[in-house]
């Protein structure tokens, strides 16, 4: 989280040049990557089978802040950048400070699925049209007006220095397509333009905000997919319970159908539980090798993406199969209790920390180097993992 | 999301064309038929909802919970619109010689004298809703084994034409293949041709067999010839990477799910294709139907019981009656009028429609030449220092060998495609829960006691990794020819919770078919030799108890299950004496009435037949599109006499 930390401190301004343009960008995906911890928690949190609404409301978020990460990684290749993602650096620290947003906003925390989770949510997503505007020099208030200023820098230094000095040629080769990656809501394509630039930066804001004042994404228009909320909204169904009616306006409460939510089918975790912690109880409980290990695969997981964004777009093939696999390690843990019997005695379970050190990756870096030698990447055949090991000594007997 | 309306306001008016069914077939013609701008009506006789998120999630808790994890397990029974299960069918023990080896309950009523083991689903979006996905072509010879080979009978159509068909609808089902591959085999025609989706990866399994018997040469004792083993991969209607190579003009995009528009993943391997894949790579007509035109209406529930003529040569729609609560017999009915009918419900549904209407049935072929693949299950177990082979993990299957499905072997006996199975026993004994079930010793001793020999903890997980790790299934589809004596008929004795008339089947393998089970099952024998595999494979009857589809063949006990391919109850042909339909798929006897599907095939071949059904449907659309412009034109177009003038 070093790029947009300090950019924040910086105060509310445009980037002038190329320079300043990739620090936004960088800082763009350590923001996009910010909030996959905090709904991971949130969603792998629900009682299997229970909530299934918020459930799967929450994951179409949590891929569509992927496919934001991956489009401003593209935009930020385009530019002549490269995108910085395995690194202790571009992960925050939880309760993590919500850049690029009112400096009165409290840390974000990892919850388990809650009201408050789900406030913590909305104040993520919050449209522009919510907050006030703002003046230069001044703090940020919201992201979207973050990315609003990223495409003015943009602009601007394209009228000043050129279509051709901003896009180098040469650079394609480093775009992750439709090949490569896949989520469904919405698609990820090449940046290689003002036009796709500006394309890219829409499907972000708008996927998040909403369109122009309304509730609705722009997946229908850009797409071709089914017309969905933006994420701010299908959050605030949750929260409230009820789902949007097809007239609600942004400031309207929903006024459609309930929707079933219960709050109670929850695996409740104490978000800021530490590996540290859960060490002083590795005698008897698995967790604390359990939480290592979840971190150092998630370490691997950056690193895959760090490869696949800079010249290997295929090793996203690789990062798939792990965050499927953190899926069900971080299911496992929030199915344990708290290591600490007192906690546990409350009814408190164990939870994944995030935290991933230069350790993590340095082991990360080496582990995944030699699974990327090992697979078969060649360009336009088809995927092959077949050659890999099992990532660690576990079998089935 | 489709929008459905109800069977009252189906009935409101007329249209330009109404479908019985919303499977593949029906889907596919609607959609067509809609985008030309025609008005069509697409009659329904199960329930809905498998199109909303809240439907699939059910089926997929529904499947979950289901102890026998059969086809139809995932979707809920239904007494107003019912389906036939592969659970209906029960051994006899000790059976009396001649008499049948089987009982039937449920929704077939069977004659045998062998049992027709194979399903099919009355519901939104069909069978297709468990279908497997695999889409192979059939191959050129297919098309006529009477003229080449002696036997069946030849389509009206060659695979040339159907080519560009086939083509067509691969970009509508989303098929992820090897074009080069499938041009290689032989079933491709065009050199240059690439699916719109890269190939489903090859499973570990596939690559275990591929460097244990790759290039080695079979002997099939029946056809008496040697076949040399090279692995096919197998085309699969599922989401992979989209194909860069696949028309630069028209570029694919995948699809997502069905329900929840920011759902659905590329096949990752769930390994549950059937009943249903959990993040929806598998493709499904649910798709189809979500991209209707306005001009096309869906209405569920809505069971058709008869086709009414108006006059000579043609019909003017059908009867349908609707339910409210499936499981009451009460049900109220109501007429639509169509200029053209299609009935595109299943071979057999189509057939018994036919059959109770009383229509198109000049040539007494309505309800004959029930096909289906009779597969010989084989199963092993690999050599155990040559490690685990990977069960349960990707799709059915993956690949296959192909070389007993062409050539002069098929003068001798039948041919067969063999695939090799990727969910280890799953099919021939239930595995892995029989695996469970046998190491745990449930099922009791002979008295009924608790058996000694039951493991548990660390031991029952090292037992089931050694023998389940190494399962190893061919599955082994035998090509059934047309023969007029397997057949659906209808009996007012057997009926349904609504009153409808029941299908009847009386079903038998002739010579050729039996001789190619018994060549399979002797060549599946003998790749498991070459491969260093132990052999379970065992059809005899235990205990006095046959298996289901038992039958003994030149003094071998051989054994088949059902494909789910049920095939040739409207066969198609040209001349109107001895078939039902025409190279369109439209009855000889009426000029606006079509039956499509599985039904129309003249032969099935070896291929799974949902991709040819497919391309014959498309080829229909266009047809019936034709004869609609054409009955509306005007008979003169007069000249306006002004023209010279302004011009």
């Amino acid at each position: 989280m070093i790029t947009a930390t300090e950019l924040h401190e910086k105060g509310f301004h445009v980037p002038r040049d190329l320079g300043e343009l990739r620090t936004f960008l960088q800082a763009a995906m350590e923001v996009e990557h910010l909030t996959i911890p905090v709904y991971m928690t949130g969603m792998y949190t629900i009682r299997p089978g229970t909530n299934r609404t918020a459930y799967f409301a929450i994951r179409s978020v949590l891929m569509e802040e992927m496919l934001h990460m991956t489009l401003a990684a593209n935009l930020l290749n385009a530019v002549g950048g490269s995108p910085r993602v395995g690194r202790a650096e571009f992960v925050g620290k939880y309760p993590a400070k919500l850049p690029f947003s009112s400096d009165d906003l409290p840390p974000v925390p990892l919850r388990h699925f809650s009201p408050d989770a789900l406030e913590t949510f909305l104040r993520i997503e919050q449209p522009r049209s919510m907050t006030p505007p703002l003046q230069e020099g001044s703090g940020w208030t919201s992201i979207g007006q973050f990315y609003d200023a990223l495409w003015q820098g943009l602009l601007q230094i394209v009228d000043r220095e050129g279509e051709h000095a901003v896009f180098p040629p040469g650079r394609e080769h480093l775009q992750v397509g439709p090949d490569d990656f896949y989520n469904s809501g919405g698609e990820v394509f090449a940046v290689h333009d003002t036009e796709s630039a500006r394309l890219a930066l829409r499907v972000i804001s708008e996927q998040g905000e909403g369109v122009s004042d309304t509730i609705w994404d722009s997946n229908d228009l850009i797409f071709k997919e089914e017309r969905t909320l933006a994420h701010y909204f299908r959050f605030n169904e949750i929260r409230t319970g009820r789902s949007y009616g097809p007239h609600d306006r942004p400031k309207d409460p929903p006024s459609g159908p309930l929707i079933d939510v219960s709050w109670e089918d929850t695996h409740r975790i104490r978000g800021d539980s530490k590996v540290a912690y859960y060490k002083r109880f590795a005698a008897t409980s698995d967790v604390y090798a359990q939480a290592v290990e979840f971190n150092s695969r998630y370490a691997a997981m950056l690193t895959c993406l760090d490869r696949a964004f800079n010249g290997k777009p295929r090793v996203m093939a690789l990062a798939v199969p792990i965050m499927l696999e953190l899926r069900d390690r971080a299911e496992q843990l929030h199915h344990n209790p708290h290591p600490d019997p007192a906690l546990a005695a409350d009814g408190i379970f164990a939870s994944p920390t995030f935290e991933l050190g230069r350790p993590q990756f340095d082991a990360a870096w080496q582990a995944v180097d030699a699974d990327i030698a090992l697979a078969g990447f060649a360009s336009g055949e088809p995927v092959d993992l077949s050659a890999l090991t099992p990532a660690t000594g576990e079998t089935f007997a | 999301m489709t929008e459905h309306i109800t069977a009252d306001a189906a009935a409101r008016r007329r249209y330009d064309v109404v479908i019985v069914g919303a499977g593949w077939a029906g889907s596919a013609l609607a959609q067509r038929l809609g985008d030309k701008g025609w008005q069509v009506l697409v009659l329904e006789a199960g329930n809905g909802d498998t199109d909303t998120w809240p439907g699939f999630l059910d089926t997929l808790s529904t499947f979950r919970s289901a102890v026998a994890k059969v086809p139809n397990s995932a979707y809920r029974p239904n007494a107003a619109a019912p389906s036939p299960n592969v659970l209906d069918l029960a051994p006899v023990r000790n059976p009396r010689p001649g008499e049948p080896e089987f009982t039937a309950g449920g929704y077939f009523a069977q004659n045998g004298p062998l049992p027709y083991g194979t399903d099919y689903l009355r519901a939104l979006g069909g069978t297709a809703m468990h279908w497997l996905g695999a889409v192979p072509r059939m191959c050129d010879e297919d098309f006529e084994t009477r003229t080449r080979y002696g036997y069946g009978r030849d389509w009206p159509i060659s695979a040339a034409e159907l080519q560009p068909w086939y083509a067509e609808a691969e970009r509508l089902l989303g098929v992820a293949g090897n074009g080069q591959e499938q041009h290689n085999l032989g079933v491709v025609h065009d050199s240059r041709y690439e699916y719109p989706m890269q190939e489903i990866p090859h499973s570990y399994i596939d690559r275990y067999c591929k460097e244990a018997v790759e290039g080695e040469f079979i002997t099939d004792p029946v056809a008496e010839r040697d076949y040399k083993l090279t692995l096919y991969g197998l085309p699969q209607a599922r989401n992979s990477t989209p194909n860069p190579r696949y028309r630069p003009d028209a570029a694919f995009r995948v699809q997502g799910a069905v329900g929840l528009p920011n759902f659905g993943e590329r096949c990752v391997g769930n390994a549950s294709c059937v009943p249903i894949c959990p993040v929806q790579a598998k493709s499904l007509p649910l798709r189809i139907q979500a991209a209707f035109p306005r001009s096309v209406t869906v209405a569920n529930r809505c069971v058709v019981t008869r086709v009414r003529t108006s006059g000579e040569r043609s019909v003017s729609g059908v009867e349908y009656r609707t339910y409210t609560d499936p499981a009451s017999p009460v049900s109220r009915p109501y007429v639509v009028e169509a200029d053209v009918v299609v009935l595109a419900a299943h071979a057999i549904e189509n057939a018994r429609l036919l059959l109770f209407s009383g229509l198109a049935n000049g040539s007494d072929q309505v309800g004959r030449n029930l096909m289906d693949h009779p597969t010989v299950l084989s199963w092993a177990l690999g050599a155990e220092g040559k490690g685990p082979v990977g069960p349960f993990r990707g799709p059915g299957h993956t690949s296959g060998w192909e070389v007993f499905r062409f050539g002069e072997g098929r003068r001798r006996r039948a041919p067969f495609r063999i695939e090799i199975g990727n969910w280890g026993w799953g099919w021939a004994t239930g595995a892995p829960m029989s695996n469970v079930a046998t190491a745990l010793g449930i099922g009791g001793d002979e008295q009924g006691e608790v058996r000694p020999d039951g493991v548990f903890g660390p031991e029952l997980r090292r037992l089931l990794g050694s023998t389940v790790g190494r399962q190893l299934q061919l599955q082994l589809a035998v090509e059934q020819s047309a023969d007029p004596g397997n057949r659906v008929t209808l009996d007012s004795r057997h009926r349904d919770a609504m009153g409808n008339p029941r299908p009847v089947i009386t079903y038998d393998l002739n010579e050729h078919v039996r001789d190619g089970a018994l060549a399979a099952r002797a060549v599946a024998g003998e790749i498991f030799h070459r491969m260093g595999a132990y052999d379970f494979t065992d059809h005899a009857p235990r205990d006095g108890v046959p298996p289901l589809g038992h039958f003994v063949h030149k003094g071998a006990d051989l054994a088949y299950s059902g494909a789910g391919h049920g095939a040739g109850t409207h066969i198609m042909g040209s001349d109107p004496a001895t078939s039902v339909v025409d190279a369109d798929q439209k009855t000889h006897e009426f000029d606006n009435l079509y039956a499509v599907g599985c039904g129309s095939m003249a032969s099935v071949g070896t291929s799974n037949p949902t991709i040819t059904m497919m391309a014959l449907a498309l080829r229909s659309a266009e047809r019936i599109h034709d004869s609609l412009a054409t009955a509306r034109r005007p008979v003169e177009i007069r000249t306006p006499e002004t023209t010279e003038a302004t011009a």
